[in-house]
Protein backbone atom coordinates (compact mmCIF):
# COMPACT_ATOMS: atom_id res chain seq x y z
CA UNK A 1 0.00 0.00 0.00
CA UNK A 2 1.31 3.22 -0.79
CA UNK A 3 1.00 5.64 1.91
CA UNK A 4 0.45 9.43 0.52
CA UNK A 5 -1.20 11.26 3.14
CA UNK A 6 -0.99 10.89 7.17
CA UNK A 7 -4.80 10.11 8.83
CA UNK A 8 -5.42 11.09 11.97
CA UNK A 9 -8.25 11.32 13.97
CA UNK A 10 -10.22 14.73 14.67
CA UNK A 11 -13.35 13.73 17.16
CA UNK A 12 -14.44 11.59 18.98
CA UNK A 13 -17.91 10.57 20.78
CA UNK A 14 -18.65 7.53 23.05
CA UNK A 15 -22.28 6.54 24.53
CA UNK A 16 -21.49 5.40 28.39
CA UNK A 17 -21.38 1.44 28.64
CA UNK A 18 -24.89 0.57 30.09
CA UNK A 19 -28.62 -0.23 28.99
CA UNK A 20 -30.28 1.87 26.29
CA UNK A 21 -33.82 1.62 25.52
CA UNK A 22 -33.62 3.43 21.98
CA UNK A 23 -32.95 1.83 19.18
CA UNK A 24 -29.23 1.27 17.51
CA UNK A 25 -30.25 4.04 14.98
CA UNK A 26 -30.65 6.39 17.41
CA UNK A 27 -27.81 5.38 19.63
CA UNK A 28 -25.48 5.97 16.20
CA UNK A 29 -27.04 9.38 15.30
CA UNK A 30 -26.35 10.60 18.93
CA UNK A 31 -22.78 9.27 18.76
CA UNK A 32 -22.11 10.47 15.26
CA UNK A 33 -23.38 13.97 16.61
CA UNK A 34 -20.89 14.52 18.96
CA UNK A 35 -17.81 12.88 17.32
CA UNK A 36 -18.48 15.68 14.37
CA UNK A 37 -18.87 18.47 17.20
CA UNK A 38 -15.63 17.42 18.76
CA UNK A 39 -13.94 17.17 15.30
CA UNK A 40 -15.46 20.28 14.18
CA UNK A 41 -16.34 18.99 11.05
CA UNK A 42 -19.50 19.60 9.44
CA UNK A 43 -21.85 16.38 8.24
CA UNK A 44 -21.62 17.77 4.78
CA UNK A 45 -17.76 17.16 4.53
CA UNK A 46 -18.35 13.40 5.57
CA UNK A 47 -17.80 11.11 2.72
CA UNK A 48 -16.68 7.84 3.82
CA UNK A 49 -19.07 5.95 6.42
CA UNK A 50 -17.43 2.64 8.29
CA UNK A 51 -18.88 0.35 10.64
CA UNK A 52 -19.47 -3.65 12.26
CA UNK A 53 -22.19 -5.19 11.08
CA UNK A 54 -24.89 -4.76 13.73
CA UNK A 55 -25.48 -8.16 15.67
CA UNK A 56 -27.98 -10.54 14.23
CA UNK A 57 -30.52 -9.65 16.70
CA UNK A 58 -30.67 -6.03 15.52
CA UNK A 59 -34.14 -5.27 14.46
CA UNK A 60 -32.39 -2.57 11.52
CA UNK A 61 -30.87 -4.36 8.96
CA UNK A 62 -29.16 -2.70 5.76
CA UNK A 63 -28.19 -0.06 8.60
CA UNK A 64 -25.18 2.10 7.08
CA UNK A 65 -28.01 2.47 3.89
CA UNK A 66 -30.56 3.42 6.20
CA UNK A 67 -28.48 5.95 7.97
CA UNK A 68 -27.19 7.68 5.19
CA UNK A 69 -30.30 8.29 4.02
CA UNK A 70 -31.72 9.47 7.55
CA UNK A 71 -28.41 11.67 7.56
CA UNK A 72 -28.87 12.79 3.79
CA UNK A 73 -25.56 12.06 3.24
CA UNK A 74 -24.06 11.25 -0.34
CA UNK A 75 -20.54 9.18 0.34
CA UNK A 76 -17.80 7.82 -1.93
CA UNK A 77 -17.43 4.69 0.38
CA UNK A 78 -19.25 2.57 2.84
CA UNK A 79 -18.47 -0.79 4.66
CA UNK A 80 -20.31 -2.93 7.13
CA UNK A 81 -17.68 -5.26 8.61
CA UNK A 82 -18.55 -8.89 9.94
CA UNK A 83 -15.54 -10.73 11.67
CA UNK A 84 -16.79 -10.71 15.44
CA UNK A 85 -14.76 -8.74 17.58
CA UNK A 86 -12.29 -7.15 14.91
CA UNK A 87 -15.25 -6.00 13.07
CA UNK A 88 -14.85 -2.53 14.69
CA UNK A 89 -10.88 -2.73 14.40
CA UNK A 90 -11.28 -3.50 10.87
CA UNK A 91 -13.92 -0.64 9.86
CA UNK A 92 -11.55 1.73 11.46
CA UNK A 93 -8.51 0.69 9.93
CA UNK A 94 -10.49 0.11 6.22
CA UNK A 95 -11.05 4.19 6.89
CA UNK A 96 -7.75 5.31 7.89
CA UNK A 97 -6.18 2.87 4.66
CA UNK A 98 -9.38 5.29 2.81
CA UNK A 99 -7.78 8.60 4.02
CA UNK A 100 -4.64 8.24 3.55
CA UNK A 101 -4.71 6.88 -0.10
CA UNK A 102 -7.21 9.88 -0.83
CA UNK A 103 -9.98 7.59 -1.80
CA UNK A 104 -11.95 9.82 1.17
CA UNK A 105 -10.89 12.82 3.13
CA UNK A 106 -13.38 12.64 6.35
CA UNK A 107 -14.42 9.08 7.21
CA UNK A 108 -17.29 8.59 10.26
CA UNK A 109 -16.43 5.31 12.09
CA UNK A 110 -18.88 4.24 14.76
CA UNK A 111 -20.44 1.31 16.37
CA UNK A 112 -23.37 0.92 18.07
CA UNK A 113 -24.99 -2.29 19.69
CA UNK A 114 -27.41 -3.46 22.49
CA UNK A 115 -27.26 -6.21 24.34
CA UNK A 116 -29.97 -5.95 26.81
CA UNK A 117 -32.41 -7.07 24.13
CA UNK A 118 -31.53 -10.40 23.75
CA UNK A 119 -31.84 -13.44 26.43
CA UNK A 120 -28.38 -15.29 26.97
CA UNK A 121 -29.67 -18.64 26.79
CA UNK A 122 -31.60 -18.55 23.66
CA UNK A 123 -31.03 -16.44 20.16
CA UNK A 124 -27.57 -15.19 21.82
CA UNK A 125 -26.29 -18.25 22.78
CA UNK A 126 -27.89 -20.00 19.11
CA UNK A 127 -25.55 -17.24 17.47
CA UNK A 128 -22.22 -18.19 19.62
CA UNK A 129 -23.00 -21.88 18.74
CA UNK A 130 -23.23 -21.12 14.99
CA UNK A 131 -19.66 -19.66 15.43
CA UNK A 132 -18.41 -23.02 15.54
CA UNK A 133 -18.05 -25.13 13.47
CA UNK A 134 -21.39 -25.73 12.49
CA UNK A 135 -20.66 -29.99 11.60
CA UNK A 136 -18.28 -31.19 14.22
CA UNK A 137 -18.48 -28.40 16.92
CA UNK A 138 -21.95 -26.63 17.36
CA UNK A 139 -23.80 -29.57 18.60
CA UNK A 140 -21.39 -29.37 21.51
CA UNK A 141 -22.96 -26.48 23.05
CA UNK A 142 -19.64 -24.95 23.53
CA UNK A 143 -19.70 -21.39 24.95
CA UNK A 144 -17.09 -18.27 24.66
CA UNK A 145 -16.04 -18.02 27.99
CA UNK A 146 -15.89 -22.41 27.91
CA UNK A 147 -13.20 -22.10 25.05
CA UNK A 148 -11.33 -19.71 26.96
CA UNK A 149 -11.46 -21.34 30.01
CA UNK A 150 -9.49 -24.06 28.34
CA UNK A 151 -6.96 -21.88 27.35
CA UNK A 152 -6.40 -20.57 31.19
CA UNK A 153 -6.60 -24.30 32.35
CA UNK A 154 -2.91 -24.84 29.50
CA UNK A 155 -1.70 -21.65 30.42
CA UNK A 156 -1.20 -22.29 34.37
CA UNK A 157 -0.66 -25.89 33.25
CA UNK A 158 2.38 -24.80 31.11
CA UNK A 159 3.57 -22.43 33.15
CA UNK A 160 3.28 -22.92 36.51
CA UNK A 161 1.15 -19.82 36.99
CA UNK A 162 -0.87 -19.95 40.59
CA UNK A 163 -4.40 -19.89 38.96
CA UNK A 164 -5.35 -17.48 41.63
CA UNK A 165 -3.14 -14.99 41.05
CA UNK A 166 -5.32 -13.99 37.56
CA UNK A 167 -7.29 -12.59 39.44
CA UNK A 168 -5.31 -9.81 40.43
CA UNK A 169 -5.58 -8.73 36.54
CA UNK A 170 -9.14 -8.47 37.21
CA UNK A 171 -8.67 -6.59 40.19
CA UNK A 172 -6.05 -3.78 38.38
CA UNK A 173 -8.76 -3.38 35.10
CA UNK A 174 -11.40 -2.60 37.36
CA UNK A 175 -10.02 -0.31 39.69
CA UNK A 176 -8.35 1.16 36.39
CA UNK A 177 -12.09 1.82 35.00
CA UNK A 178 -13.80 2.99 38.49
CA UNK A 179 -13.36 6.52 38.48
CA UNK A 180 -14.66 6.71 34.73
CA UNK A 181 -18.48 7.87 34.39
CA UNK A 182 -18.70 6.23 31.16
CA UNK A 183 -18.07 2.32 32.53
CA UNK A 184 -20.02 -0.23 33.28
CA UNK A 185 -18.76 -0.62 37.17
CA UNK A 186 -18.36 2.28 39.35
CA UNK A 187 -16.77 0.52 42.07
CA UNK A 188 -13.71 -1.90 41.99
CA UNK A 189 -13.23 -5.22 43.05
CA UNK A 190 -11.27 -7.12 45.44
CA UNK A 191 -9.00 -10.80 44.69
CA UNK A 192 -11.26 -12.25 47.18
CA UNK A 193 -14.66 -11.21 45.54
CA UNK A 194 -13.36 -12.00 42.00
CA UNK A 195 -12.56 -15.71 42.73
CA UNK A 196 -16.06 -16.00 45.03
CA UNK A 197 -18.27 -14.81 41.92
CA UNK A 198 -19.90 -17.85 40.46
CA UNK A 199 -17.97 -20.05 37.87
CA UNK A 200 -18.96 -19.39 34.32
CA UNK A 201 -16.59 -22.43 32.81
CA UNK A 202 -14.15 -23.85 35.24
CA UNK A 203 -11.83 -22.37 35.88
CA UNK A 204 -12.89 -19.12 34.66
CA UNK A 205 -15.38 -17.15 37.36
CA UNK A 206 -17.83 -14.23 36.42
CA UNK A 207 -15.59 -10.96 37.20
CA UNK A 208 -13.17 -13.01 34.60
CA UNK A 209 -15.79 -12.75 31.98
CA UNK A 210 -16.17 -8.97 30.13
CA UNK A 211 -20.00 -8.28 31.05
CA UNK A 212 -22.04 -7.80 27.98
CA UNK A 213 -23.92 -4.05 27.51
CA UNK A 214 -24.91 -1.72 25.55
CA UNK A 215 -22.79 0.82 24.00
CA UNK A 216 -21.59 3.00 21.53
CA UNK A 217 -18.79 5.09 20.01
CA UNK A 218 -17.40 7.37 17.10
CA UNK A 219 -14.63 8.73 15.59
CA UNK A 220 -13.91 11.34 12.83
CA UNK A 221 -10.73 9.81 11.04
CA UNK A 222 -9.39 12.80 8.37
CA UNK A 223 -5.95 13.49 6.40
CA UNK A 224 -3.54 16.55 8.00
CA UNK A 225 -0.19 16.60 5.49
CA UNK A 226 -0.55 19.87 4.72
CA UNK A 227 -0.37 19.39 1.80
CA UNK A 228 -2.92 21.33 0.18
CA UNK A 229 -5.41 18.74 1.00
CA UNK A 230 -5.50 19.27 4.45
CA UNK A 231 -8.84 18.83 5.75
CA UNK A 232 -8.14 18.50 9.40
CA UNK A 233 -9.83 20.56 11.62
CA UNK A 234 -6.36 21.79 13.07
CA UNK A 235 -7.70 21.36 16.78
CA UNK A 236 -5.25 20.99 19.63
CA UNK A 237 -6.91 17.19 19.99
CA UNK A 238 -5.88 15.56 16.80
CA UNK A 239 -4.15 12.72 17.03
CA UNK A 240 -2.14 10.47 14.26
CA UNK A 241 -2.91 7.34 13.06
CA UNK A 242 0.59 6.21 13.08
CA UNK A 243 0.57 2.39 12.11
CA UNK A 244 -2.04 -0.76 11.10
CA UNK A 245 -1.27 -4.12 11.26
CA UNK A 246 -3.37 -7.19 11.07
CA UNK A 247 -2.78 -10.91 11.05
CA UNK A 248 -5.40 -13.97 11.08
CA UNK A 249 -4.00 -17.23 11.90
CA UNK A 250 -4.86 -20.29 10.36
CA UNK A 251 -7.13 -21.55 13.41
CA UNK A 252 -10.81 -21.07 14.46
CA UNK A 253 -11.64 -20.63 18.10
CA UNK A 254 -9.22 -23.59 20.09
CA UNK A 255 -8.79 -25.26 16.53
CA UNK A 256 -4.95 -24.85 16.15
CA UNK A 257 -2.87 -27.73 14.97
CA UNK A 258 0.93 -27.63 16.12
CA UNK A 259 1.23 -24.72 18.57
CA UNK A 260 -0.08 -24.56 21.73
CA UNK A 261 -3.64 -22.54 22.58
CA UNK A 262 -1.82 -20.24 24.86
CA UNK A 263 0.23 -18.66 22.41
CA UNK A 264 -1.84 -15.60 20.23
CA UNK A 265 0.48 -15.37 16.38
CA UNK A 266 -2.36 -13.38 15.03
CA UNK A 267 -1.95 -10.56 17.85
CA UNK A 268 1.78 -11.06 17.77
CA UNK A 269 2.23 -10.29 13.80
CA UNK A 270 -0.47 -7.71 14.17
CA UNK A 271 1.72 -5.79 16.38
CA UNK A 272 4.40 -5.96 15.04
CA UNK A 273 3.03 -4.85 11.62
CA UNK A 274 1.80 -2.17 12.89
CA UNK A 275 5.15 -1.01 14.83
CA UNK A 276 6.96 -1.11 11.90
CA UNK A 277 4.01 0.57 9.75
CA UNK A 278 4.16 3.59 12.15
CA UNK A 279 7.62 3.64 13.08
CA UNK A 280 7.68 2.71 16.70
CA UNK A 281 9.82 0.24 18.35
CA UNK A 282 8.27 -1.60 21.22
CA UNK A 283 10.18 0.51 23.71
CA UNK A 284 8.93 3.64 22.35
CA UNK A 285 5.40 2.85 22.86
CA UNK A 286 3.74 4.58 26.12
CA UNK A 287 0.18 2.82 26.60
CA UNK A 288 -0.95 -0.39 25.06
CA UNK A 289 -5.02 -0.68 24.98
CA UNK A 290 -5.92 -4.27 23.97
CA UNK A 291 -8.69 -6.17 23.54
CA UNK A 292 -8.44 -8.96 26.19
CA UNK A 293 -11.55 -10.46 27.19
CA UNK A 294 -9.95 -12.53 30.04
CA UNK A 295 -7.66 -12.28 32.61
CA UNK A 296 -4.98 -14.57 31.28
CA UNK A 297 -5.28 -13.25 27.73
CA UNK A 298 -3.94 -9.97 29.20
CA UNK A 299 -0.75 -11.62 30.28
CA UNK A 300 -0.25 -13.71 27.51
CA UNK A 301 -0.67 -10.17 24.87
CA UNK A 302 2.16 -9.11 27.41
CA UNK A 303 4.27 -11.67 25.96
CA UNK A 304 3.25 -11.46 22.71
CA UNK A 305 3.63 -8.18 22.27
CA UNK A 306 7.73 -8.43 23.17
CA UNK A 307 7.38 -6.85 26.76
CA UNK A 308 8.12 -10.15 29.06
CA UNK A 309 9.12 -13.97 28.62
CA UNK A 310 6.59 -16.41 27.67
CA UNK A 311 4.96 -17.00 30.75
CA UNK A 312 5.80 -14.06 32.31
CA UNK A 313 2.76 -11.95 31.58
CA UNK A 314 0.81 -12.81 34.84
CA UNK A 315 4.14 -11.60 36.95
CA UNK A 316 4.44 -8.28 35.16
CA UNK A 317 0.79 -7.55 36.49
CA UNK A 318 1.68 -8.79 39.93
CA UNK A 319 4.86 -6.73 40.10
CA UNK A 320 3.38 -3.60 39.20
CA UNK A 321 5.08 -2.81 35.86
CA UNK A 322 1.22 -3.08 33.76
CA UNK A 323 -0.40 -0.77 36.18
CA UNK A 324 -0.62 3.09 35.26
CA UNK A 325 2.02 4.01 36.31
CA UNK A 326 4.09 1.07 35.23
CA UNK A 327 6.99 0.49 33.16
CA UNK A 328 4.30 -0.15 30.35
CA UNK A 329 0.80 0.28 31.57
CA UNK A 330 -1.77 -2.12 29.84
CA UNK A 331 -5.63 -1.29 29.88
CA UNK A 332 -5.65 1.87 31.99
CA UNK A 333 -8.82 2.19 30.68
CA UNK A 334 -9.68 -0.66 32.57
CA UNK A 335 -10.26 -3.20 29.01
CA UNK A 336 -13.50 -4.76 28.41
CA UNK A 337 -12.83 -6.33 31.85
CA UNK A 338 -13.01 -2.97 33.41
CA UNK A 339 -15.23 -0.73 31.19
CA UNK A 340 -18.21 -3.49 30.13
CA UNK A 341 -18.13 -5.29 26.55
CA UNK A 342 -20.58 -4.40 23.73
CA UNK A 343 -18.15 -6.39 21.41
CA UNK A 344 -18.55 -4.54 18.19
CA UNK A 345 -17.51 -0.86 19.98
CA UNK A 346 -14.70 -2.42 22.06
CA UNK A 347 -12.42 -1.81 19.62
CA UNK A 348 -13.32 1.50 18.83
CA UNK A 349 -13.38 2.27 22.46
CA UNK A 350 -10.12 1.58 22.63
CA UNK A 351 -9.51 3.82 19.92
CA UNK A 352 -11.23 6.37 21.64
CA UNK A 353 -9.01 5.83 24.98
CA UNK A 354 -6.18 6.28 22.67
CA UNK A 355 -7.39 9.19 22.00
CA UNK A 356 -7.91 10.56 25.45
CA UNK A 357 -4.58 9.66 26.94
CA UNK A 358 -2.51 11.37 24.12
CA UNK A 359 -4.88 14.29 24.53
CA UNK A 360 -4.21 13.93 28.30
CA UNK A 361 -8.23 14.03 29.31
CA UNK A 362 -8.05 9.85 29.93
CA UNK A 363 -10.01 8.99 33.38
CA UNK A 364 -6.92 7.07 34.81
CA UNK A 365 -4.24 9.25 32.65
CA UNK A 366 -0.98 8.01 31.99
CA UNK A 367 1.83 10.70 32.14
CA UNK A 368 3.99 11.53 29.18
CA UNK A 369 1.51 9.22 27.02
CA UNK A 370 3.00 10.04 23.66
CA UNK A 371 2.22 6.72 21.74
CA UNK A 372 -0.83 4.26 22.94
CA UNK A 373 -1.03 0.62 20.53
CA UNK A 374 -4.59 -0.98 20.21
CA UNK A 375 -5.62 -4.38 19.57
CA UNK A 376 -8.77 -5.95 18.71
CA UNK A 377 -9.42 -9.70 18.25
CA UNK A 378 -11.63 -12.18 17.55
CA UNK A 379 -12.58 -16.12 18.04
CA UNK A 380 -9.68 -17.34 20.36
CA UNK A 381 -7.98 -14.44 19.32
CA UNK A 382 -7.44 -16.28 15.78
CA UNK A 383 -7.07 -12.67 14.03
CA UNK A 384 -6.29 -9.81 15.30
CA UNK A 385 -5.66 -6.39 14.40
CA UNK A 386 -3.33 -3.60 15.91
CA UNK A 387 -2.85 0.26 15.71
CA UNK A 388 -0.56 2.68 16.41
CA UNK A 389 -1.89 6.46 17.32
CA UNK A 390 0.59 9.06 17.69
CA UNK A 391 0.53 12.40 19.51
CA UNK A 392 -0.19 15.54 16.87
CA UNK A 393 3.23 17.70 16.64
CA UNK B 1 -33.66 -33.26 1.14
CA UNK B 2 -29.97 -32.74 1.82
CA UNK B 3 -27.52 -33.28 -0.96
CA UNK B 4 -24.39 -35.39 -0.30
CA UNK B 5 -21.89 -33.33 1.44
CA UNK B 6 -18.21 -33.77 1.48
CA UNK B 7 -18.26 -34.95 5.17
CA UNK B 8 -21.37 -37.64 4.41
CA UNK B 9 -18.53 -40.29 4.98
CA UNK B 10 -17.56 -39.30 8.04
CA UNK B 11 -20.94 -39.70 9.57
CA UNK B 12 -21.95 -42.79 7.42
CA UNK B 13 -18.75 -44.54 9.28
CA UNK B 14 -19.38 -42.90 12.80
CA UNK B 15 -22.74 -44.80 12.60
CA UNK B 16 -20.69 -47.75 12.08
CA UNK B 17 -18.64 -47.22 15.15
CA UNK B 18 -15.58 -46.18 12.95
CA UNK B 19 -13.97 -42.83 13.73
CA UNK B 20 -12.57 -41.18 10.09
CA UNK B 21 -10.12 -38.81 9.81
CA UNK B 22 -8.16 -37.60 6.81
CA UNK B 23 -4.37 -37.95 5.60
CA UNK B 24 -2.67 -36.24 3.06
CA UNK B 25 -0.67 -38.16 0.44
CA UNK B 26 2.02 -35.58 -0.33
CA UNK B 27 2.76 -34.31 2.96
CA UNK B 28 1.48 -37.17 5.45
CA UNK B 29 -0.33 -34.71 7.39
CA UNK B 30 -3.26 -36.38 9.54
CA UNK B 31 -6.10 -33.52 9.44
CA UNK B 32 -9.56 -33.22 11.28
CA UNK B 33 -12.41 -32.12 10.28
CA UNK B 34 -12.08 -33.25 7.05
CA UNK B 35 -11.95 -31.57 3.73
CA UNK B 36 -11.07 -31.84 0.32
CA UNK B 37 -7.45 -29.73 0.75
CA UNK B 38 -4.38 -30.59 3.25
CA UNK B 39 -4.02 -27.63 5.58
CA UNK B 40 -0.27 -28.18 5.58
CA UNK B 41 0.97 -28.58 2.06
CA UNK B 42 -2.24 -27.17 0.39
CA UNK B 43 -2.28 -30.31 -1.94
CA UNK B 44 -5.42 -31.58 -2.62
CA UNK B 45 -4.74 -35.73 -3.13
CA UNK B 46 -5.73 -36.49 0.19
CA UNK B 47 -7.30 -40.16 1.70
CA UNK B 48 -9.55 -41.13 4.28
CA UNK B 49 -7.79 -43.04 6.87
CA UNK B 50 -9.47 -44.68 10.21
CA UNK B 51 -8.72 -43.41 13.89
CA UNK B 52 -8.59 -45.68 16.49
CA UNK B 53 -10.02 -42.49 18.34
CA UNK B 54 -7.71 -42.69 21.41
CA UNK B 55 -5.52 -39.67 22.15
CA UNK B 56 -5.27 -37.23 25.12
CA UNK B 57 -7.34 -34.90 26.96
CA UNK B 58 -5.45 -31.66 25.81
CA UNK B 59 -7.25 -29.41 27.72
CA UNK B 60 -11.27 -29.13 29.35
CA UNK B 61 -13.70 -27.40 31.25
CA UNK B 62 -16.93 -27.67 32.50
CA UNK B 63 -19.29 -25.53 31.43
CA UNK B 64 -22.07 -23.88 33.97
CA UNK B 65 -23.71 -21.76 31.16
CA UNK B 66 -25.61 -23.51 28.43
CA UNK B 67 -27.79 -22.72 25.83
CA UNK B 68 -31.67 -24.03 26.04
CA UNK B 69 -31.74 -27.51 24.98
CA UNK B 70 -28.55 -28.13 27.07
CA UNK B 71 -27.82 -29.88 29.88
CA UNK B 72 -27.41 -27.23 33.17
CA UNK B 73 -23.47 -28.31 33.05
CA UNK B 74 -21.40 -29.49 29.60
CA UNK B 75 -18.30 -30.90 30.01
CA UNK B 76 -16.31 -31.11 26.90
CA UNK B 77 -12.57 -30.35 25.99
CA UNK B 78 -9.97 -30.66 23.30
CA UNK B 79 -8.59 -34.28 22.13
CA UNK B 80 -4.83 -34.69 20.53
CA UNK B 81 -5.70 -37.82 18.46
CA UNK B 82 -2.72 -40.19 18.58
CA UNK B 83 -2.46 -39.80 14.99
CA UNK B 84 -1.70 -36.42 15.93
CA UNK B 85 -4.97 -34.04 15.00
CA UNK B 86 -7.17 -32.09 17.68
CA UNK B 87 -10.49 -31.41 18.13
CA UNK B 88 -13.23 -30.75 20.01
CA UNK B 89 -15.74 -33.40 21.61
CA UNK B 90 -17.94 -33.76 24.70
CA UNK B 91 -16.78 -35.84 27.61
CA UNK B 92 -19.01 -38.07 29.14
CA UNK B 93 -17.69 -38.33 32.48
CA UNK B 94 -17.73 -36.04 35.58
CA UNK B 95 -15.64 -33.05 35.52
CA UNK B 96 -13.87 -34.03 38.97
CA UNK B 97 -12.36 -37.22 37.77
CA UNK B 98 -10.46 -35.74 34.87
CA UNK B 99 -6.94 -35.09 34.70
CA UNK B 100 -4.72 -33.11 31.67
CA UNK B 101 -3.25 -35.80 29.67
CA UNK B 102 -5.71 -38.61 30.57
CA UNK B 103 -6.13 -41.23 27.75
CA UNK B 104 -9.27 -41.20 26.07
CA UNK B 105 -11.20 -42.78 23.14
CA UNK B 106 -14.15 -40.91 20.85
CA UNK B 107 -16.98 -42.44 20.20
CA UNK B 108 -20.19 -42.57 18.65
CA UNK B 109 -23.04 -41.32 21.14
CA UNK B 110 -26.60 -40.92 20.64
CA UNK B 111 -27.40 -36.99 20.18
CA UNK B 112 -30.17 -36.48 22.78
CA UNK B 113 -29.78 -32.14 22.89
CA UNK B 114 -32.40 -30.22 20.97
CA UNK B 115 -29.84 -28.37 18.69
CA UNK B 116 -30.60 -28.27 15.14
CA UNK B 117 -27.95 -30.59 13.21
CA UNK B 118 -30.34 -30.30 9.96
CA UNK B 119 -29.91 -33.13 8.04
CA UNK B 120 -27.67 -34.75 10.47
CA UNK B 121 -30.53 -35.27 12.90
CA UNK B 122 -30.59 -39.37 12.00
CA UNK B 123 -26.75 -39.48 13.06
CA UNK B 124 -24.76 -40.03 16.11
CA UNK B 125 -22.24 -37.55 17.43
CA UNK B 126 -19.37 -38.45 19.35
CA UNK B 127 -18.21 -37.88 22.68
CA UNK B 128 -14.91 -38.70 24.75
CA UNK B 129 -14.72 -41.20 27.56
CA UNK B 130 -11.54 -41.91 29.87
CA UNK B 131 -9.86 -45.39 29.24
CA UNK B 132 -7.13 -47.12 30.31
CA UNK B 133 -3.52 -45.79 29.89
CA UNK B 134 -2.26 -48.86 27.87
CA UNK B 135 -5.04 -48.20 25.02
Amino acid sequence: MTVTRTASVAGIGLLPNGTYSIPERELAIDVIHEALEDAAVSMADVDGLYMPSPRPWTKQKFFSTNLLHLLGLEVDRTIEVSTGGTSGGKAFQTAVSDVRSGAVDTALVFAVERNSVIETTGPYFDYILSTFDANFESPIGMSIPGVYAQSMQRYCHEYDVKREDLAEIVVKNRDNAAADPDTLFDKPVDREAVLGSRPIADPIRLYECPAPCDGGAALVVTSDDGDGSDTSSETEGTVEVAGLGSHHAASHLLMTRDESITELPAVRKAAREASRDGGRARDEIDVYEPYAPFPHIEAIITEELGLVDRGAGLEACLDGRTAADGEFPISPSGGCLGRGHPPMVTPLYNYVEAVRQLRGTASTQVLDANYVLTTSEHGHVNGATATVFAKGE
Amino acid sequence: MCETSYTERFWEALSDGRFLIHTCNDCEERFFPPAPVCPSCHSWSVDWIESNGTGELYSFTRQHATADGFPDEIVAGVVELDEGPRLLTAIDEAYADLVLGDRVRVEPREYPHNYDRGCRSEYPFFAATTIDGDE
